[in-house]
């Protein structure tokens, strides 16, 4: 159409500048669609119930005019101006120093009072946005919603925040009038000539005189006869115009109070929409709710804020497990930083031109309670419970998982809590938003799941707020996952099965497979998409980074090939489920005489149980992401036991081999530990698999290599062995972190993995543990034969040096290959490595003679 | 708008043992901003008791104050209005409308506010205000044995000032309002 083409351009321009969704929305095209796209101000009041959702204009400009004689009546009833009241009879009870709280001095007061202190706030809001908010107009209109709103709902009074809240209303509704400005000047003879066109019913006149208003803005006379003939009909303009202009025609239903767009209203309409925003008009997410220090219609006994506030944790502990411990580990309550965003719907977190967006996609979102099952339950996490409540978390979420690497690179909660609080500016809000729509169908999942956990006395009403919920230690069982639902982890159920009979296993297994498998999937997809979206810099090994994320992309790529195999078929990962489980079960029987792999199995059962009870969702791929570790771990020590030839057997390696079908698909989930965190988090989930206090690595020794001396009855072998290998763990340990590339090459891995990362944590720890396993099972078989304690030193030494010899061969190799690697990154670290790699040997060399000196 | 509350004449521990139980509950912190106090405290303590009420305190010296360092009249200017505060017992015949007018035009004021008669009295004159807010305890005057205690609260706002008058009658509190408005802006324009 001819006359559309000059006003497109200028409402594309207008929306622009005032980044309306049809720039930064995600899914513009969907709310391109929707009616008033570009009046935010109008979308905004039907999504928050202040407007019906019809077709007919009338209708909205009858509830408009309503909504504004509601306004208008109690503004008349609560402006108290005590002079002015003289004529009331009561002079004893209304002046000033009466002590009746009814009173319109003490009414008066009492407003002075909360005056001042909206005041304090509305001086500090948007102070570098002076144009609009700092005009005095705009702030007594704030001052006067707010009073008002905290004289109506005294059960909330005025907290600071709430001012937050309602500007940005007040902002698009000024925004919007100031569009519709622009709209009229382009259709200026429609908004004027409307009135007289119906009350002459001559067309000819309107005919001339558009003629005579168009020519300027045409420019060959031929369109400027065909344009004012096809504008004055109104039926034949774009439909959104024709709205526009309806919306403001000053004549329509309810005459001027009607016009939706209005300059004069716009205090009215700015207090409803707050008010709607607060009250939640009938849904679940009221903001008002995050403000109220009491306790909510919830049962669980806390304040609303508080609970929406763990909801996101929770949900965030089914997204991202290991963020998540590493959060609780280190004491960060989800409400020091959640209370900040909650209240003010992330305000304070983005700019007003991107948070309008998010608040575009908020509240597009329905606010009705979703799900049926809460009411006979009694109570969900409220702030969930819709489809609204769900984003909103969901976007927390997505915030948290934005800052993902930096803040597990943090070390205290100090440190972790400033970067959550000092969201980072620079921000691509489209991908937050796209990651937090994929997160809201989670977020609502969990929820529905929670609604059937949560009670009864999971919570204890503690009195303390900040002491509940998520300072959970990480060994007990957290009751408030909806994953304990499931009965049973993989892991858990796997080694309870290899102790049972075959068909037990088997029909268990087969019943979990196809859930978990789903699980996994689902969450694989985030990770990658997480991966994918923000490679953010680390600032621990910012040289390291390079390297490995590169490695990781290809890992993700073969992940993400996998995803598509698996979703082609359930079928082979139920192979995979199954195939190591035979030669497990086989390794089980094999050992079942011997009381050294009795020991094994059970320590490592026991391993995998506290394992799992430890991390807190047990059917979570993150939850066996320590035991694949172990596994790794295991099968790794066991390999060089082999190698060694010292009495294991071709069952053994037969195990290994499982395992290592195993270990290959296992990497997978610890593929997304990020970079720069890998050593941190590695520790973390060894020390949740194990359940010991990773710091102390004599500990550590002890359950991995110890064990079975303990078990054997040689405490003096066990305890002279421990206190050498702990000593030589501690200074492993560092050596690893120094140089975990090049311990990595040396690990005794031939393997087929990719050296990501996690793997990179894991072949660390298994070269290091070879060590103790070596020890002990040579110890073992040494104290089996003659309890002779320097036999076992000897042996002890000389299988050390073996070892070495194993190493420094493996060392050769790759120096030879240095220039030719595939992983060229790698380059740079491989001379500082080898170095210190070289060092360490030639120290272990000197153990080791001494030991097999004695 | 702004609270001024003007008593004095209070005789405390001469003449009368404290405040009136119910004047003392009324006046509470945090509503009123100045206090304009016609002397006669007599003790110190009565001093310190007016400024838990408001720190802004302004007092003329009374033939009975213990403190001699009151000033005999004081003026200061509170929004449009300018006050001026004297005891009255300097000003013969006391509580004379006239002598008082002459005092008003000295002291070039807009509200002249004055004690020492113990009787609560408010003449608009000459395009200003006279009050005396009596005796805030009730003591007895040299005149006269038969006061009632009142003291006067003064709403200033802009070209108006509202007049309240606290009086205990029979022990209880009678309110009276009293409205002036101020014609000119020139006297005050200096």
């Amino acid at each position: 159409m001819r006359p559309a083409a000059p006003i497109e351009p200028t409402l594309t321009e207008y929306s622009s500048v005032d980044s309306s969704p049809t720039r930064l929305n995600p899914e513009g095209s969907a709310s391109d669609n929707r009616r008033f796209a570009d009046f935010r101000g109008v979308r905004w009041r039907i999504d928050l119930g202040i407007l019906p959702d019809s077709s007919s204009i009338y209708d909205l400009r009858r509830v408009t005019a309503d909504s504004r004689r509601r306004y208008a009546g109690l503004r008349r009833r609560l402006l108290t101006d005590p002079q002015n009241g003289s004529n009331s009879p009561g002079l004893v009870m209304d002046n000033p120093l009466s002590q009746n709280p009814d009173s319109m001095w003490g009414r008066f007061f009492r407003n002075a009072e909360l005056e001042r202190m909206v005041d304090q706030d509305l001086s500090r809001l948007y102070p570098e946005h002076g144009s609009y908010f700092q005009t005095p107009g705009c702030q007594s209109m704030l001052r006067r919603i707010l009073l008002f709103w905290c004289l109506i709902h005294p059960e909330y009074g005025y907290r600071q925040g709430m001012h937050e809240l309602l500007a940005p209303l007040l902002y698009i509704l000024h925004a919007d009038v100031g569009h519709l400005s622009e709209v009229r000047k382009l259709y200026e003879d429609h908004f004027i000539d409307k009135f007289d066109g119906v009350s002459f019913h001559e067309s000819d006149l309107t005919y001339n005189f558009d003629f005579k208003k168009f020519p300027e803005s045409v420019d060959d006379g031929i369109d400027s006869q065909i344009s004012p003939l096809k504008v004055s009909n109104l039926d034949e303009l774009d439909p959104r115009i024709q709205d526009i202009i309806l919306l403001s025609d000053a004549y329509g239903a309810e005459g001027e109070l009607g016009i939706v767009l209005s300059e004069k209203f716009m205090e009215h309409d700015a207090y409803s929409m707050f008010d709607g925003l607060m009250s939640g008009a009938g849904g679940t997410v009221a903001m008002a709710e995050f403000f109220s220090p009491s306790l909510g219609g919830s049962h669980t006994g806390l304040p609303p804020v508080i609970e929406a506030s763990s909801a996101l944790y929770h949900l965030l502990s089914t997204v991202d497990a290991s963020l998540y411990s590493h959060l609780v580990e280190l004491g960060v309550e989800p409400q020091y930083f959640a209370l900040r965003w909650l209240r003010v719907l992330f305000g304070r977190e983005f700019s007003l031109e991107d948070l309008l967006v998010i608040w575009d996609q908020i509240f597009v979102c329905d606010n009705t309670k979703l799900n049926k099952c809460s009411d006979d339950v009694g109570s969900s996490v409220g702030v969930l419970s819709s489809a609204r409540g769900a984003f909103i978390s969901a976007i927390a979420v997505s915030m948290i998982l934005h800052m993902r690497s930096s803040l597990l690179a943090t070390e205290n909660a100090t440190s972790c809590l400033q970067r959550l609080l000092n969201f980072p500016s620079n921000i691509n809000l489209k991908k937050i938003l796209v990651k937090a729509k994929s997160l809201q169908v989670l977020a609502l999942d969990v929820n529905n799941l929670t609604t059937l956990l949560v009670h009864p006395g999971s919570f204890e009403p503690s009195k303390s707020v900040v002491v509940r919920g998520h300072s959970l230690s990480l060994n007990c069982i957290s009751p408030r996952t909806p994953l304990s639902l499931v009965p049973e982890s993989y892991w858990e159920g796997k080694w309870r099965d290899l102790n049972k009979a075959e068909e037990l296993k088997q029909s268990s297994s087969d019943k979990q497979v196809p859930d978990r498998k789903k699980d996994w999937s689902e969450k694989v997809r985030f990770s990658l998409s997480r991966t994918e979206s923000a490679p953010s810099p680390s600032k621990v090994d910012s040289s390291k980074k390079d390297p490995k994320l590169c490695v990781r992309r290809n890992l993700l790529e073969d992940l993400s090939r996998q995803l598509g195999l698996e979703e082609g078929s359930e079928k082979l990962r139920c192979n995979e489920d199954l195939g190591p489980k035979d030669p497990t079960s086989m390794y089980v029987e094999v050992y079942g005489q011997d009381c050294i792999g009795k020991n094994n199995s059970s320590t490592v059962e026991e391993r995998c149980l506290s394992g799992n009870a430890g991390s807190e969702e047990s059917n979570s791929i993150f939850s066996d992401s320590p035991s694949p570790n172990d596994d790794e771990n295991q099968s790794e020590r066991s390999s060089v036991a082999t190698n060694l030839s010292v009495d294991e057997n071709e069952d053994e390696s037969n195990n290994v081999e499982s395992r290592r079908m195993h270990v290959e698909e296992s990497p997978l989930p610890v593929s997304d530990s990020p970079e720069d965190a890998s050593w941190k988090s590695g520790l973390n989930r060894d020390s949740v698999g194990k359940t010991t206090a990773r710091l102390d690595s004599s500990e550590d020794v002890s359950l991995k290599s110890g064990q079975n001396n303990d078990i054997m009855g040689k405490p003096v072998a066990a305890f002279k062995e421990r206190k050498l290998l702990s000593g030589k763990f501690q200074w492993f340990w560092k050596f690893g972190r120094n140089s975990g590339e090049g311990t990595s090459e040396r690990g005794v891995s031939e393997a087929i993995k990719a050296p990501n990362s996690g793997n990179d944590q894991s072949n660390t720890d298994a070269s290091l543990t070879v060590n103790g396993s070596n020890s002990s099972s040579v110890s073992s078989k040494g104290d089996a034969v003659d309890q002779n304690v320097m036999i076992t030193l000897r042996n002890l030494g000389q299988s050390m040096f073996e070892n070495i010899q194993v190493i420094e061969s493996t060392f050769q190799q790759e120096r030879g290959q240095v220039g030719s690697l595939e992983n060229f990154s790698k380059n740079v670290l491989v001379g500082k490595g080898q170095v210190t790699a070289m060092s360490a040997l030639k120290e272990l060399r000197k153990i080791s003679n001494l030991l097999s000196e004695m | 708008m702004v609270l001024v509350l003007a008593l004095g004449d209070l005789h405390i521990s001469h003449r009368a043992p404290d405040l009136p139980a119910k004047f003392k509950s009324m006046l509470v912190p945090g509503k009123i901003q100045h206090i304009i106090c016609t002397g006669n405290l007599c003790i110190k303590e009565v001093h310190d008791y007016l400024r838990t009420i408001c720190p802004d305190l302004h007092i003329a010296r009374g033939e009975y104050d213990e403190e001699t360092r009151y000033p005999e009249t004081k003026t200061l200017t509170i929004g449009q209005f300018k006050l001026g505060v004297c005891h009255g017992h300097q000003v013969i015949p006391w509580g004379d409308l006239d002598s008082l007018a002459m005092l008003q035009r000295q002291l070039d004021v807009d509200i002249l506010v004055t004690g020492h008669t113990h009787q609560f009295t408010a003449y608009k004159h000459e395009a200003g205000v006279v009050i005396n807010p009596g005796s805030a305890t009730g003591a007895y005057s040299s005149i006269t044995y038969d006061v009632n205690p009142s003291f006067v609260l003064m709403d200033i706002d802009a070209l108006r000032v509202v007049v309240y008058v606290y009086e205990l009658i029979d022990g209880e509190v009678k309110v009276d309002k009293i409205d002036f408005k101020k014609t000119t802006t020139t006297q005050v324009a200096h």
